[in-house]
């Protein structure tokens, strides 16, 4: 049932500030056109639903997740 | 530093509610939105699944408040991380009893003892009960944590009475299967799409919250927040009062920031700086009162605060009517916690330290664990769950030790000895003993580690952990060291002087007391169960008073079967008094009750106090409580002549003592009688294989029981000589036990191995000696167990000192003569001529007992033939009423075997 630690790309409408950032200290983010993308190494699947979940508590619109490696 | 006094929690009164969340102050009344709740509740089940911020709550509060509803409502709103089903029941059924509750009000402690079964269960009679329609609203459904929760409320849904509504608000989808009343068209659902403000409502939220905005501002307002509740609301707050609202709106609109962090931002920049620390620093708890929130802001003035940014819905909200207790908006509370982290770093332990400390002195141990856990204080949060872990148990909350306990890390019990003690505990009250004795064991090795002011009292707690796992696995035999180590620990009161010494003291009194109990040291048991419910009166813990007294109803050597008959009628009506008479602690006093009541030949008594103990005794019933039962129901039986279900009931109580690793003192008599009755229902190779199965006892403890049955098989084999032989020892008073029960069974078996060898005399005199033994506590089951012809022959004619003792045997044993007989018929009764006996009281016709049976109706119409005849009865309700007489047809003695 485990998942390997993977490369994910998160992609979240809309430009993110210091606060919202600072729920994220492991990713890596980054704007592109009007929406941030987060990028890093979750280690397992509950990393990813961990960032997942903070994704929803902030109200922040999740538009679309992506492992890349 | 002034602290503002708590005040009193008072009733709550939905108007002053109702201001608080609708249009009085800035929220829009959305009708279209109250409708179409309206239409939703016309069906079973209505699902809000939406994000935060969507308006769910505020819709629910604003439909729940208003004063038109035709159906009561109950409000729950689900705790943050609800992992203890227990708590959520208890809250539903919180809520319903009093739907006047505040919405958020915490929910009253878990009442003690609980069972979640018995609280589900109480939740439908309830609703039952009422008048009218109720809607039962759950809030935050998200929050909750508890698989087992979330399956109760499945099952729950699925059984809902006809006068009952369901409303599910949670961020998510619930992970609960609805497609059986998604088939009934019975499910509504209201989703983000639905909740979403339209331009009208957008416009007319902004001119209630007196904001003057351009059609063309309030259209890009609208486009830019895409109507989501919790951006116009921001959005409304800080335009209040703004300068420029074109100009807000413009630039809010221009920017490409994520809205929600972008409007909170501006929310709290707008806020003087006071506000801001204040907001920042008391996010780190679920809700707070101006005491608490002083504490943490280091102010006097929070409560004014709070409720001026309530005034001005700035996403405050009290909970209670008084307006003593608030919460910041989730959404706002993630924000700022978010933002306290990042530029408050360093103040962070600190403030969970200080709410740990309030929280802890106000009684909220689980919250309080969190935050030390959060500070980094493990061995402070630790030792707080281990101090507390006896508490919940004895307050039937285990189960939050269970919750507690996620809040460590994983595997941080291996460096702490207070956690594996509570892990332990909670391994134990979930029946994983294996797990228990692991964590136990960890424990153990951290005793020498801890600090010698410390040592002591975990060692005890080890010790009692230890007994409390010896308990439940029916390890009685290897009980005898701890109860010397706890003896002598806590024969020094000054060395525990706390309330939390004497409950431990209490529960180590009770597993004591119960073992000794089962294994037969009733002497022993009797000090240590009247010490410790004398005990658990003083500390006032009404539970483990009543778990004490209930395993007193017990005869031994200094208490006679009369007084405990007494008791055990005294332990029952204490745990009514206390509400606790359903809870399973309660099974063996009207076990003991049945069982005594039996004895003296009260058969009907007897069988209705069996039936209300097995009512109580539930699947959690410990092993050695479920063997008494078996016991009494097969006494029962026996009495009753009823041979075959005595067979089943005596092998059901062997069964359950071969769970147990100890001897049950009932074992050699549970051997011996169902040897005996295997041995009258001509199974004499089973008898025979039955008492070599049975361990032998150097002492010969209850070995009477043992040569009775052998006598019985030696009477079966036509060999009276040999059975007075057997008999001899026991007819000697040597090995009796118990209140002669034993003794009394020898004389009469040896007055029918006379009578077959032709000595009246003698066999007068072994009826007269039984009878004398009867005497003191009238014990007259045993004349009717051996069930033998000749005896009622001689004890017609025969003299004797005990003529009123006599009168009841034959009243017992020779009045049902005829009823006898009948039975024995009735016995020969196959299981599917019972099954369709089953169904004779019900108005189905036969074509209909077929068809539930799946059998032709040839086939039903021979049994029910072949079940007149066994019951001589000429119809059906003739059958019907005899089947009743003759108890067919009674409730059931014992419980469907599980599976």
């Amino acid at each position: 049932m485990s998942v390997p630690p993977g490369l994910y790309t998160i992609r979240i409408r809309g430009r993110l500030g210091a606060t919202a950032l600072s729920a994220f200290p492991s990713l890596e983010p980054e704007l592109r056109g009007s929406d941030t993308f987060l990028t890093g190494l979750l280690e397992d699947r509950s990393a990813l639903f961990g960032v997942l979940a903070q994704i929803e508590a902030l109200g922040l619109e999740l538009i679309e997740l992506r492992q890349i490696a | 530093m002034t602290r503002v006094p708590t005040r009193e929690r008072g009733p709550y009164v939905p108007q002053q509610v109702r201001r608080g969340v609708s249009g009085a102050r800035g929220l829009l009344e959305r009708k279209d939105l109250l409708r179409l709740l309206d239409d939703g509740v016309s069906k079973r089940l209505t699902v809000i699944s939406a994000p935060p911020g969507s308006g769910k709550t505020s819709l629910l509060r604003a439909w729940a408040g208003r004063s038109t509803n035709p159906a009561r409502v109950a409000f729950v709103t689900i705790e943050r991380d609800q992992q203890s089903e227990q708590r959520f029941w208890c809250a539903v059924l919180d809520a319903i009893r009093n739907p006047e509750r505040p919405f958020d009000a915490a929910p009253p402690p878990a009442p003690i003892g609980l069972e979640v079964g018995q609280v589900i269960d109480d939740v439908r009679s309830e609703i039952a009960e009422l008048v009218g329609p109720v809607v039962l609203i759950i809030d935050d459904l998200h929050e909750l944590k508890s698989a087992d929760a979330l399956a109760q409320l499945e099952s729950f849904l699925t059984t809902l009475p006809s006068s009952a509504r369901v409303v599910l608000s949670s961020r998510r989808d619930p992970s609960i299967r609805l497609h059986h009343l998604r088939l009934a068209d019975d499910v509504a659902e209201i989703r983000a799409d639905d909740l979403r403000f339209t331009e009208h409502e957008t416009r007319e939220l902004l001119v209630g919250s007196a904001i003057n905005l351009s059609d063309r501002g309030v259209a890009a307002l609208h486009q830019r927040t895409e109507g989501w509740a919790a951006g116009l609301r921001l959005a409304a707050i800080s335009l209040n009062g703004h300068p420029d609202p074109e100009r807000f709106v413009a630039e809010f609109s221009g920017t490409d920031r994520a809205i929600g962090e972008y409007l909170m931002a501006e929310m709290l920049e707008r806020q003087p700086s006071e506000v801001q620390t204040m907001l920042l620093r008391t996010s780190l708890v679920d809700r707070m009162n101006g005491e608490l929130a002083d504490l943490l802001a280091g102010r006097s003035d929070s409560e004014r605060m709070l409720l001026a940014l309530e005034e001005a819905n700035a996403f405050v909200v009290s909970l209670d009517a008084q307006r003593t207790w608030f919460r910041c908006h989730q959404l706002l509370a993630e924000f700022l916690r978010l933002e306290l982290r990042r530029t408050l770093a360093a103040e962070v332990p600190d403030l969970h330290r200080r709410a740990a400390g309030w929280l802890a002195d106000h009684g909220d141990v689980v919250q309080a664990v969190r935050h030390l856990v959060a500070a980094g204080d493990w061995p402070d949060a630790a030792r707080l769950v281990a101090d507390h872990s006896f508490r919940w148990v004895l307050d039937g909350q285990a189960g939050t030790i269970h919750a507690v306990l996620l809040a460590f890390p994983e595997g941080a019990s291996v460096d702490h000895p207070d956690l594996a003690l509570a892990h332990a505990a909670a391994e134990l009250n979930q029946g994983r003993l294996e797990e228990a004795t692991a964590q136990l064991a960890l424990a153990e090795s951290h005793l020498y580690n801890a600090p010698p002011d410390r040592r002591q009292r975990l060692a005890v707690a080890v010790a009692s952990l230890q007994l409390a796992l010896a308990r439940r696995s029916g390890q009685f035999s290897e009980v005898i060291d701890l109860v010397g180590l706890l003896d002598t620990s806590m024969a020094d009161p000054s060395s525990e002087p706390s309330v939390m010494g004497s409950e431990l003291r209490g529960v180590a009194l009770l597993n004591i007391g119960i073992v000794e109990t089962w294994s037969g040291r009733l002497v022993d048991a009797e000090r240590h169960l009247s010490e410790g419910a004398a005990l658990a009166r003083t500390i006032d813990r009404p539970y483990l008073e009543v778990a004490c007294r209930a395993h007193q109803g017990f005869p031994s050597k200094l208490i006679s079967v009369t007084t405990a008959r007494e008791r055990a009628h005294q332990a029952v009506a204490l745990a009514e008094r206390y509400g606790l008479d359903d809870r399973p602690i309660i099974a063996p006093a009207l076990g003991a009750i049945a069982g005594t009541a039996i004895w003296m030949g009260e058969f009907d008594e007897g069988e209705r106090w069996l039936g209300r103990a097995w009512q109580v005794a539930s699947a959690q019933v410990d092993p050695a409580a479920a063997v008494l039962l078996h016991q009494a129901a097969g006494m029962l039986h026996a009495g009753r002549g009823q041979k075959q279900s005595a067979l089943e009931a005596f092998t059901e109580a062997a069964n359950a003592q071969s769970l147990l690793t100890g001897v049950h003192f009932l074992a050699p008599r549970i051997t011996g009688w169902l040897a005996a009755t295997q041995a009258r229902l001509g199974l004499r190779e089973e008898a025979l294989t039955t008492l070599a199965g049975f361990p032998a006892d150097p002492q010969r403890m209850g070995s009477g029981a043992i040569d009775n049955a052998q006598a019985v098989i030696c009477l079966t084999d036509g060999d009276p000589a040999a059975a007075l032989a057997v008999l001899s020892e026991s007819r000697a008073g040597a090995t009796a036990f118990g209140p002669g029960f034993i003794l009394i069974e020898a004389h009469l078996l040896a007055s029918i191995a006379h009578l077959r060898l032709g000595d009246r005399n003698a066999a007068s005199a072994a009826a007269e000696a039984a009878l004398a033994t009867a005497e003191r506590d009238r014990v007259i089951l045993p004349f009717a167990m051996v069930e033998s012809a000749e005896l009622l022959d001689l004890l017609l004619h025969h003299e004797t000192a005990h003529r009123a003792l006599l009168a009841d045997v034959l009243n017992l044993v020779g009045g049902t003569g005829a009823d006898r007989e009948m039975l024995a018929r009735a016995e020969a009764l196959s299981p599917s001529e019972r099954r369709v006996l089953g169904y004779l009281p019900t108005n189905l016709t036969r074509h209909e007992i077929a068809q539930e049976l799946h059998v032709s109706i040839n086939t039903v119409n021979t049994h029910i033939r072949n079940v007149y005849a066994k019951l001589g009865a000429q119809d059906r309700s003739a059958a019907v009423q005899r089947a009743r007489q003759l108890r067919l047809l009674s409730s059931r003695l014992v419980p469907a075997p599980p599976n």
